[in-house]
């Protein structure tokens, strides 16, 4: 090997090392962790079942990556439980945005995990629409302790193998997401936004509530929950 | 996470990996904290829901406009007018869109990622579905949504307010009698209806509908109350002329849960109370209405007890003389109204500081018959438009058809372009929104490996 070979090479690596220690700082960065108070609601939720939750759609399906790179197809993890499905990328950093989203999730798991009766009832789906940055190795790290099986309720931590699986799945859930690159000092500088969506889906894959940053709350979303249920007339106490 | 959780992170990896890193994590902290400001709201009237803000110089006004029998095709149509003042297209059409058809154009909503808009005439209950992300300087007619009448009954769609991936649509009349029983039809962003919601005809409800607007922060709906097809097709003159008609207006606002859809409360606003704007002040809670046939404003604000109540706070021009206002556009800053009176054509300015007692400071002519207000996010700029309905806009010399830009500066507004309707063969200038290049979608979602591919763009 020529030396402009191994400068090459050790050029290539140390980008790769890079690239994998920036997504692992980034997604450690946007973990934020779920000390932060949420802000409380300013008004009282109807009560559950007091209320309808209409077929909004059908939740589309395609193939995502599990954290141990395993392809499956996203209605996997949209049937059979009511699930709460949320997507992210890990270098979010707006407060409005993914780490509420965590924070709302991590309430939640809390509160459901203290009544037996949504034992096995309900999962959470977190799903990067990030593919390049967020690997499975990446969402494994973001999920850290919330992957495993807490009594009773899966949290699932989703990516895709490439913008091409995962664009079907944005348009399809009508998930608002700006991914452009500005140029700049010569330099193309990535650029991500979105605004927070998590989706309430039934068992039969139908979404039945979309929640923005203001209804995204730990009360709302049990409310909702608990509404499902008790349209087939399942215990929710 | 902290700084020290970061330090102590990069002290277990490499030198060499930290002294990259600690360059990225700067550039990525720079590029975080230039973005990640969260949005407040719409530019000034729409959905809290809307996704994306124009907070800049708008490029495009769209004029959602009524077709005039032997002008042009005649049709009603989507007209992209350009508005930059860089741009060589300023002041002049860019853009028209026919639907093939004329059944009184009237309103217009964005869906919650702003890459549609719906837009629908009040004498039929045909929806059209307008995609202006592809290109925003030239919208294409993608939907046609024909549904309305047969799955709920009601017709002539007015209000389209964007919902998280859904749009409520409120209807002002009926397929029945032709009244003002009405009520709303829920439809998700593909078009396909999800459900309906009759306007409240109990308890104090006359079961008209007219605006509706959304505080979720209060998980609130309010709704306001018009007339009827029987009324609002039929000559503005006949129509003042005959008691019976005359008593076939609403004269209800209504405060509903949002997440139940239910009726909260119903307020006599006697007057057919028409637009709705809430503040967008972080902190405030109130909106506010004109009523057109009392031409009052009123205030609909919680007491002191959490109660909502709705309350007659100022009078716009003299009412003996019907000077009809119409439409209402609230500052970003919830600070000040802009009020457009139909019959003498002008353009008004209420001071809004104290909601409870708005006072008019200005006032300007704007055109011998106006309906329609618009300003931009910083207030700076004004926009007017001049037609209300075929039957009800003035004839002769007095039927002026046009769009006006002007410049606000707080003390006068000062014309800067019109584009004339007439002239340009396009019909009767009705509702309007604003449009930009920033809004485009083809680069909403771009692969991360095809950077050059944008980049040559």
């Amino acid at each position: 090997m020529s030396m402009r070979t191994m400068k090459g090479t050790f050029a290539l690596v140390l980008l790769y090392v890079a690239s994998l220690c920036l997504a692992l700082l980034a997604a450690t960065v946007g973990a934020h962790p779920a000390h932060e108070s949420l802000p409380q609601l300013d008004f009282q939720p109807p009560a559950p079942g007091s209320y309808k939750l209409h077929r909004i759609m059908a939740a589309p399906d395609g193939q995502v990556l599990n954290v141990d790179g395993k392809a499956q197809p996203l209605s996997q993890f949209t049937g059979d439980k009511i699930t709460l499905l949320g997507f992210i990328y890990t270098t979010c950093a707006d407060p409005e945005g993914c780490p509420r989203a965590y924070r709302v999730f991590d309430d939640l798991k809390k509160q459901m995990l203290a009544i037996p009766a949504l034992n096995g009832k309900v999962r959470f789906v977190t799903l990067s629409f990030d593919p390049e940055r967020d690997t499975p190795q990446v969402m494994a790290h973001y999920g850290s302790g919330r992957l495993k099986n807490a009594k009773g309720l899966d949290w699932y931590f989703l990516t895709t193998r490439s913008a091409a699986e995962v664009l079907p799945l944005i348009d399809g859930f009508g998930q608002d997401v700006r991914y452009s690159f500005s140029k700049a000092n010569g330099k193309l500088n990535p650029e991500l936004s979105h605004v927070l969506k998590v989706f309430l889906i039934d068992r039969e894959h139908n979404i039945r509530e979309i929640y923005t940053s203001t209804f995204l709350h730990p009360q709302t979303v049990m409310a909702d929950v608990k509404t499902l249920l008790m349209e087939l007339n399942e215990k929710v106490d | 996470m902290s700084f020290a959780s970061i330090t102590s992170f990069l002290h277990h990896t490499s030198n060499r990996c930290v002294a990259v890193m600690t360059t990225v994590f700067a550039i990525l902290v720079a590029f975080l904290a230039a973005f990640a400001a969260p949005a407040l709201a719409d530019e000034t009237c729409n959905s809290p829901y809307m996704a994306k803000l124009i907070k800049g110089q708008e490029d495009y006004i769209y004029v959602w406009t009524l077709g005039v029998e032997g002008m042009g095709d005649g049709f009603d149509k989507l007209v992209t007018i350009g508005v930059n003042p860089k741009s060589a297209k300023y002041g002049k059409v860019i853009n028209s869109v026919s639907v093939g058809s004329r059944k009184e154009a009237h309103h217009m909503g964005f869906t919650d990622d702003r890459r549609y808009i719906w837009a629908g005439g009040l004498a039929g209950s045909d929806i059209f579905v307008f995609d202006i992300g592809t290109d925003p300087a030239k919208p294409a007619l993608v939907k046609t949504i024909s549904s309305m009448a047969e799955k709920t009954g009601f017709i002539g769609p007015h209000t389209y307010y964007a919902l998280p991936g859904r749009m409520l649509v409120q209807a002002l009349s009926n397929n029945k009698d032709k009244g003002g029983v009405t009520g709303m039809a829920l439809y998700n962003n593909k078009g396909d209806f999800i459900t309906s919601y009759s306007m409240p005809a109990e308890n104090g409800g006359d079961g008209y509908g007219y605006d509706l607007a959304v505080n979720p922060r209060k998980n609130v709906l309010l709704s306001s109350s018009f007339t009827g097809y029987v009324n609002y097709m039929r000559p503005l003159g006949d129509v003042v002329k005959d008691p019976e008609a005359m008593k076939l207006f609403g004269n209800t606002m209504v405060m509903w849960d949002l997440k139940a859809m239910k009726p909260k409360k119903i307020f006599s606003v006697p007057g057919a109370p028409l637009e709705i704007r809430w503040s967008l002040n972080d902190g405030d809670s109130w909106a506010v209405t004109a009523t057109a046939l009392t031409s009052k404003i009123w205030l609909v604000k919680q007491d002191k007890k959490g109660e909502w109540q709705a309350k007659d706070v100022a009078t716009i021009g003299d009412p003996a003389k019907i000077p009809l206002p119409v439409d209402i556009s609230i500052r970003r800053d919830g600070k000040g109204l802009w009020v457009n009176t139909f019959m003498d054509g002008k353009t008004r300015y209420f001071d809004l500081t104290n909601p409870e007692a708005p006072k008019q400071t200005y006032e300007k002519v704007t055109g011998k018959q106006v309906n329609m207000v618009s300003q931009s996010w910083d207030g700076k700029r004004v926009y007017v438009t001049s037609s209300l309905l075929e039957n009800w806009d003035k004839g002769g010399a007095d039927n002026e058809q046009f769009l006006r830009g002007f410049t606000w500066n707080g003390k006068e507004l000062k014309s800067t372009f019109e584009v004339d309707f007439t002239a340009e063969k396009l019909g009767r200038a009705h509702h309007m929104k604003l449009g930009s290049n920033a809004m485009r979608t083809g680069t909403a979602y771009l692969a991360p490996e095809q950077p050059q591919k944008l980049a040559r763009k």
